[in-house]
């Protein structure tokens, strides 16, 4: 079996330094080929190995080589494979390989197509390594990698020139990608410092030994290390107030926002979570505010997906809105409902994008919403499988989201949140407007882009095929629900409704249901027959903050990077130039200075030289005297 | 009665003319009678307390340093003339080819 | 080939005085020869170097003037045997890429004396030896510097030359007295430094000479506040100054740091941690602060040099064998990697003859090889997992962690802030669309320049994946360092700071 750990591991990594080989060189369709098929391959490989560890129960541990080994630190390249990485895995490879199909497509015209095979496949390898380590320090690698993946992707159109903030919120992409890298460091600090932590308390990074010493660690210590953890979390997840980077890498070309930016890099902060289950377990406190904070995530993202024109910023706050829902369920102590929600997410949410992909093709990368409508005419298969994921999205059964979603809802209700089983509620209510709004003022109504000149047309076939698999994903994840229960908590901690709540269920669920039909019923009446906007309400104080973003990008804009700007500056112009080497320079010129007036004295006139010995007679003598008079 | 500190005062006021003669006076002449008289005090210290202490080599000294004198005269005179040839002065505000 | 050492040493200075004679068109080959074959003497030194042996390996001592104990005397350890071979390296690499033609034959037979210095100062156990060879590097840099520097090469020459050698004349003074308390002790005069080892000295001497030694290192390292010389240096250095510089000159004043200070004053060592790790915080933060605010390319990666010698110097203070290895890894990749950002800023140097930003912005369009290798740098540079900044970079904070969290997380904010320089120099520099119309034109790299680049490339992703031939050598070292060290402390404080590893625990 350690054969196909291999395989499913270094596959992407071949993809990806086979298409660098071609990287300066123009388009070559080959190359897309040979990574989907890579891809693939590493896809059927996982698929194996979950097989395999779901016939045996059991995880396969390999160690390839000694990494890092320094006084008593030993960081193994070691590699897991067990019921949560396998998941991942499938998930992460599944939806990989889609991408990368999807990819041939829709970067076709692209002069960088190579390229951008080989920072995909790079991407797919550091999240692999990511899942799969065995350790912390394997896992910060792959943690690092995808930053850097990311990074990469978002700025792929490197050359496109920075505008102002009222002209695109993000600036321009290499703006966007350096920002994510930012911020996910300052994340990253707080990962370091977490495994820093544990490192000196258990003396080691391996999960397992990690894991086995926590009945001996202190409670500060624990609360300690799960913060810090949760920190590192909060920036690859988008967590507030760490969350501005995600809609601005929206930047990056579609295939990278559906890959990287919705169904796997941005969840690695629940599979953070999950994986180190053992020290959440025990620290309720940081494991209350984690649920608390992605409450709030969930509702303050949605509402900004609320009246945002943007095809991909909503689905991004969807993201971040969702993501929300998944530390929920994981910080009420739900790990395999998070696992659950995020696997059937990726599904949904990266058709969603890649269906956006399609209609920005069509519209030749047209993103507000206000511009379209009626393109269900010549989009009918983009139309439906946008469809089908916003009906999962907004957790509409028998599709995939409303088992996963409403899950978690019933999680918080079991659990006694009311307050968060409120808000919960409440936000797959907006969840579904907002999905739905977008759809119908994308696909129906009147045909608004064409004022614009622009002829619409449907994806390539083989791109909508290659779509496939994830819309029946969407369709049918949640069927295979008690089956995922059964096959993760035999490593992951159960997780069952207490029987109250078990029955309450069908009223929960009705519940839930109700505000979900009753969100997509409101867009179709706001929406379905074309777009009505109203100044009033777009004036309004309530709109303006939305669309603004709560002013938050704005205030970190104002008060974090133009200050640090101002402050660098003075440091290096007034402090390091001014003050600490003129200060050196002083001195030198003190010295200079001395010699040059010191110097006056020789004046090459006996006399005068005669009487400098005469006071240096004089001063010799008084200093003979003095020391002769004090010892 | 005259003692050895009559003979150490003396020699101490020689010295002090000498010193100021040395300090004050502009002509290289001057200087150099000025160094004679610190050499001369010299030698009556010398030659004083050598006979206090009924020591020769104090007096010996003071013969050494006679004959240095007499020696350093001869030579610098010599160089006095030379440089009173080339310049036609000894006055030494006018010789600062050393200045810095 | 017992006297390996002193082959190193002195093949540099050999060819250099024959070099003389060689003809002008033929002593770039020449030189290059020669430094291949001192890269390779270099590489012959590792594969005999016997890895478990903690100790002073290849020992040479001749007595030169035993009245006063002053030997010939050269050693290597794991400690410095690697900062050896790199100094070979970047020497070889530095000489590959030199695109001036002006007086080349003056640069090539400077660089081969620096060579000769530098090599010197990290294998010589003798105070005495170390002093000569440390001062004579000043030499051939001052006039590398002064000769095919920028507009103000002579003020900043001058001002690297003074500077340094003040504080060395500092250290020469402690170097005597430390010399002056053992001929006091022992009766015997002795400038060796294994045995001013064996001298334990009462804790206030230890207080003065760490000071002395300490104002000599870190004017040499450099640290905060004595950093100005620097950005001057390096900013009206040639490209090959300011690789060497970088990559080498530096690191002898972190290497004096572990080479003396620690295991000659251990109590006033950790009593010293504090202040340190205040300094270190500062050229962390404050230096990459500045760095952001650079206008010229190459003051960023000076002064980024700065914030990165800070960790190192961190490190060397964390009292334990992850921080100290990490340390000295950490000196070897930011030897490699700032010596490639600073070649890779010559690149673009040689093409435009200017350095600043705003004249730049769409290089990765047209030069897309150089923008590769640039990137690469620039994430080795930040501490990228599988690259060999991370780990030392991680070594290091994990090392002094144990220390103190909060310093450890003030200092962690470099790998916030060394992004931020980092890639806002890369955004203007090679994102966004060509606007000058003389960028558009340029040249990708060439032949030359591969040659040089390819092989750090190489070395990066080698040691950032599999640092343990390296690190496990120095490891060894450290931990009988750190040992030693234990033994010797008189103090509490420094018995409770000075952590020994499991390993070195069960060892004795």
């Amino acid at each position: 079996m350690e054969k196909y750990l291999y395989i499913a591991l270094f596959a992407p990594l071949a993809s990806s330094l086979f298409a660098a080989l071609f990287g300066m060189s123009p388009k070559k369709m080959f190359v897309g080929v040979i990574a989907s098929i890579l891809l693939g391959i590493s896809f059927l490989a996982s698929v194996v190995l979950a097989l395999y560890v779901n016939q045996t129960g059991e995880g396969i541990h390999v160690t390839m080589m000694e990494w890092i080994g320094a006084g008593d630190l030993l960081v193994p390249f070691g590699f897991l494979v067990d019921q949560v990485s396998v998941t991942m895995m499938v998930v992460v490879t599944l939806v990989s390989t889609v991408v990368h199909i999807y990819s041939i497509g829709y970067m076709d015209h692209d002069k960088s197509f190579n390229r951008f095979f080989s920072y995909l496949s790079a991407f797919v390898f550091s999240m692999l390594v990511l899942v799969m380590s065995d350790n912390f320090a394997g896992l910060f690698i792959g943690w690092e990698g995808v930053g850097v993946c990311s990074w990469l992707l978002i700025g792929f159109w490197y050359h496109k020139p920075d505008v102002s903030v009222e002209e695109n919120p993000s600036i321009s992409p290499s703006w966007a990608a350096n920002e994510a890298f930012i911020v996910n460091r300052i994340a990253d600090l707080g990962m370091l410092v977490g495994i820093f932590i544990l490192f000196w308390n258990t003396g080691s990074l391996q999960y397992d030994v990690v894991f086995a010493q926590i009945p001996h660690l202190s409670e500060a210590v624990l609360v300690a290390a799960a913060t810090a953890l949760f920190i590192g979390a909060m920036g690859k997840s988008a967590q507030f107030p760490l969350h501005t980077w995600l809609t601005d890498a929206m930047e990056g070309p579609t295939p990278v926002s559906a890959l990287i930016h919705a169904a796997t890099m941005v969840t690695a902060g629940v599979f953070l979570v999950i994986r180190a289950n053992p020290i959440f377990m025990v620290t309720p406190d940081v494991s209350y505010f984690i649920a608390a904070l992605g409450t709030f995530v969930a509702f303050f993202a949605a509402s900004m997906a609320l009246v945002n024109r943007d095809l991909k910023r909503i689905i991004a706050y969807s993201t971040l809105s969702q993501l929300g829902y998944m530390f929920a369920a994981a910080g009420l102590g739900a790990y395999w409902i998070a696992l659950f929600h995020l696997a059937a997410h990726a599904f949904f949410k990266a058709l969603l994008f890649l269906g956006a992909g399609n209609v920005m093709h069509a519209m030749h990368d047209e993103l507000d919403i206000f511009k379209m409508g009626g393109l269900k005419k010549s989009m009918r298969w983009t139309y439906i499988y946008m469809g089908v994921a916003s009906l999962a999205l907004a957790g509409i059964p028998p599709l995939a989201g409303f088992f996963s979603k409403d899950a978690i809802i019933e999680t918080a209700f079991n659990e006694g949140r009311l307050i968060l089983w409120a808000i919960l509620v409440l936000t797959a209510g907006m969840t579904a407007f907002y999905s739905f709004r977008q759809v119908f003022l994308t696909f129906e109504g009147d045909r608004r882009y064409e004022e614009f000149g622009i002829h619409p047309h449907e994806m390539y076939k083989f791109v909508l095929i290659a779509m496939a698999p994830l819309a029946i994903l969407a369709v049918i994840a949640g069927f295979f629900q008690s089956a995922f229960h059964s096959f993760i908590t035999q490593l992951l901690p159960n997780y069952e409704m207490s029987a109250h709540t078990h029955h309450l269920v069908w009223i929960l669920g009705a519940i839930v249901l109700a505000f979900a039909v009753g969100g997509i019923a409101l867009a179709w009446i706001k929406y379905s027959k074309g777009l009505k906007r109203s100044e009033k309400v777009e004036n309004g104080f309530l709109y303006k903050l939305l669309k603004n973003q709560y002013y938050i990008p704005k205030f970190y804009a104002d008060f974090i990077s133009k200050p640090y700007a101002m402050i660098s500056e003075l440091l290096w112009k007034s402090v390091d130039m001014k003050i600490v080497d003129a200060t050196v320079d002083g001195i030198a010129r003190l010295l200079y200075n001395g010699g040059d007036s010191a110097r006056k004295m020789q004046t090459g006139n006996l006399s005068n030289n005669l009487n400098w010995m005469g006071v240096g007679l004089v001063s010799l003598l008084l200093v003979a005297t003095i020391t002769a008079l004090i010892g | 009665m005259i003692g050895l500190s009559h003979y150490l005062i003396l020699s101490g006021l020689l010295f002090a003319i000498g010193l100021v003669g040395i300090l004050r006076r502009k002509n290289l002449l001057m200087l150099f009678f000025a160094t004679e008289v610190m050499l001369n005090a010299a030698n009556v210290a010398f030659a004083a307390t050598s006979h206090y202490y009924g020591d020769l080599t104090g007096q010996m000294f003071a013969f050494f340093i006679i004959a240095i004198a007499a020696s350093e005269v001869a030579i610098g005179l010599g160089l006095l003339i030379v440089l009173y040839k080339k310049t036609g002065t000894l006055d030494l505000d006018n010789l600062a080819t050393m200045k810095g | 080939m017992d006297n390996i050492l002193s082959i190193l040493v002195f093949f540099p200075l050999i060819a250099g005085v024959l070099g003389f004679v060689v003809d002008k068109k033929s002593i770039r080959v020449y030189g290059i020869s020669v430094a291949i074959v001192e890269f390779l003497l270099s590489l012959w030194l590792w594969s005999s170097f016997d890895g478990n042996n903690p100790g002073m390996q290849f020992v040479e001592l001749v007595p030169l003037i035993p009245d006063f104990g002053i030997n010939y005397y050269l050693g290597v350890d794991g400690i410095s045997l690697f900062i050896v071979i790199m100094t070979a390296l970047m020497t070889l690499l530095g000489m590959i890429a030199i695109s001036i033609e002006r007086d080349i034959k003056n640069l090539i037979l400077s660089l081969l004396f620096l060579e000769m210095a530098m090599v010197g100062v990290f294998v010589s156990l003798d105070a005495i030896i170390f002093y000569l060879f440390w001062e004579f590097s000043l030499v051939p840099m001052l006039y590398i510097i002064g000769a095919w520097g920028g507009p103000l090469r002579i003020y900043a020459s001058i001002k690297f030359f003074l500077y340094t050698f003040t504080g060395s004349l500092i250290m020469l003074v402690g170097m005597l007295f430390m010399a002056y308390l053992y001929q006091s002790v022992s009766g015997v005069w002795s400038f060796s430094i294994t045995d001013w080892y064996a001298l334990v000295l009462p804790v206030n001497y230890q207080l003065w000479l760490f000071v002395a030694f300490f104002l000599g290192f870190a004017i040499k390292v450099p640290m905060f506040p004595f950093h100005t010389w620097l950005p001057y240096a390096h900013g009206q250095a040639p490209t090959i100054g300011s690789v060497i510089l970088a990559a080498v000159l530096l690191k002898m004043g972190t290497y004096g740091f572990v080479r003396f200070s620690l295991p000659l004053f251990p109590d006033a060592s950790v009593m010293m941690i504090m202040p340190i790790a205040t300094i270190s915080i500062i050229m962390i933060i404050y230096t990459a602060m500045v760095a952001y605010a650079q206008e010229d390319i190459k003051q960023v990666i000076a002064y980024s040099s700065v914030s990165h010698m800070g960790v190192i110097v961190l490190g060397t203070f964390a009292m334990n064998a992850e921080g100290v290895s990490g340390s000295i890894f950490l000196m070897l990749s930011h030897g490699i990697v700032s010596g490639a950002l600073f070649l890779l800023v010559g690149v673009i140097y040689d093409r435009r003859h200017t350095k600043l930003m705003s004249e730049f912005g769409g290089l990765a369009s047209v030069m897309p090889k150089f923008a590769v290798i640039f990137g690469f740098m620039l994430m080795a540079s930040v501490g990228l997992p599988l690259t060999i900044g991370f780990v030392g970079e991680f070594l290091v904070l994990l090392g002094f962690y144990h220390l103190s969290p909060i310093v450890t997380i003030l200092a962690g904010t470099t790998i916030i802030l060394g992004a931020v320089y980092m890639l806002t120099l890369y955004k203007r520099t090679f994102f966004g669309p060509v606007t000058n119309e003389e960028n558009k034109k340029l040249n990708d790299l060439d032949g030359k320049e591969m040659i040089a680049l390819v092989p750090l490339v190489l070395i990066v992703v080698w040691l950032g994946i599999y640092p343990k031939p390296v690190l496990e050598p120095i490891d060894n070292s450290v931990k009988s360092l750190l040992t030693f060290m234990e033994k010797k402390a008189q103090t509490p404080l420094a018995k409770e700071k000075i952590t020994l590893s499991q390993t070195s625990k069960e060892a004795e």
